[in-house]
């Protein structure tokens, strides 16, 4: 066998096989991961906006003078608005 | 579908279109960086996924479709001499490239081993040229886009190369 030859040989073993469900799968995890953290990352700003939003109104709200609702029905009402803004990240993580 | 369509369906969001072109570069990509990197199998395979994260989220700016496979070896030739700077020894390097490769029938474990140090002895954008053009058959023209190297350095750089290896595995030192 000439040098040249054993050149050939000994690069064709060390290449990668030509298909690899395996390596494709586990890059197709990591790609979806990388989308997913980019949704949430996305809608950082959306969040932001929306608490700066209620921050800046918080003056008129309380103008309002919403005798009706207590500490508690506020807490509670937080808590909704809260869980539905988790809701919403949630969603678009799991769907990246 | 070409590579071009493939790009351009990924570009606007398929993840389908994404996968085939992992399938279709992924030898390629794997077998450059086994080449060039320390570490052994792994080390590389994890770096071919950095690869195609990076290709991934910059598809965007890929200007010429047609030209993906050269694109992508692009972005693993930067990868590869971003890990190489980190501090790779060549020992290091020396001992994971032999422990890569099966000796084929009829090759000795000694020339093994010659080649792998002799790999491991030229710098890494000669071993660049000789893992394209040499190992995988590329033209030079395209090693030179994937490498952004002139073409005339591509040529000297694999005859040099091409050289060294033969002369490690029992033939003529020309250089």
């Amino acid at each position: 066998m000439t040098p040249e030859e054993k050149l050939q040989h000994l690069f064709a073993a060390a290449a990668a096989p030509a298909r690899d469900p395996v390596f494709e799968a586990e890059t197709a995890l990591r790609v979806a991961r990388r989308r997913a953290v980019a949704s949430a990352a996305a809608s950082i700003p959306l969040v932001v906006a929306g608490a700066a939003l209620l921050w800046l109104l918080r003056p008129m709200i309380a103008d309002l003078n919403l005798s009706v609702l207590n500490g508690a029905e506020v807490t509670a009402a937080a808590g909704v608005l809260a869980t539905g803004a988790a809701l919403v990240v949630a969603r678009q993580v799991l769907r990246g | 579908m070409t590579d071009a369509e493939l790009a351009r369906a990924a570009r606007d969001g398929s993840d389908a279109a994404f996968a085939r072109i992992v399938a279709r570069h992924q030898g390629a990509v794997r077998s450059f960086l086994r080449r060039m990197c320390a570490g052994g199998r792994e080390d590389a395979d994890d770096l071919a996924q950095e690869v195609f994260l990076a290709a991934w989220a910059n598809l965007g700016r890929l200007r010429e479709l047609s030209g993906l496979r050269a694109w992508l070896l692009g972005i693993a030739w930067r990868k590869a001499q971003d890990r190489i700077r980190r501090g790779v020894r060549t020992a290091a390097r020396e001992t994971a490239w032999s422990q890569q490769v099966v000796s084929p029938l009829g090759i000795s474990a000694e020339d093994r081993i010659a080649l792998a140090q002799a790999m491991a002895g030229l710098s890494p954008v000669v071993r660049a040229c000789i893992a394209l053009c040499v190992a995988d058959g590329w033209s030079h023209a395209e090693a030179a886009q994937a490498l952004s190297l002139p073409i005339g350095t591509v040529k000297s750089h694999v005859a040099r190369g091409r050289a060294r290896l033969l002369a490690a595995l029992g033939g003529p030192d020309d250089t």
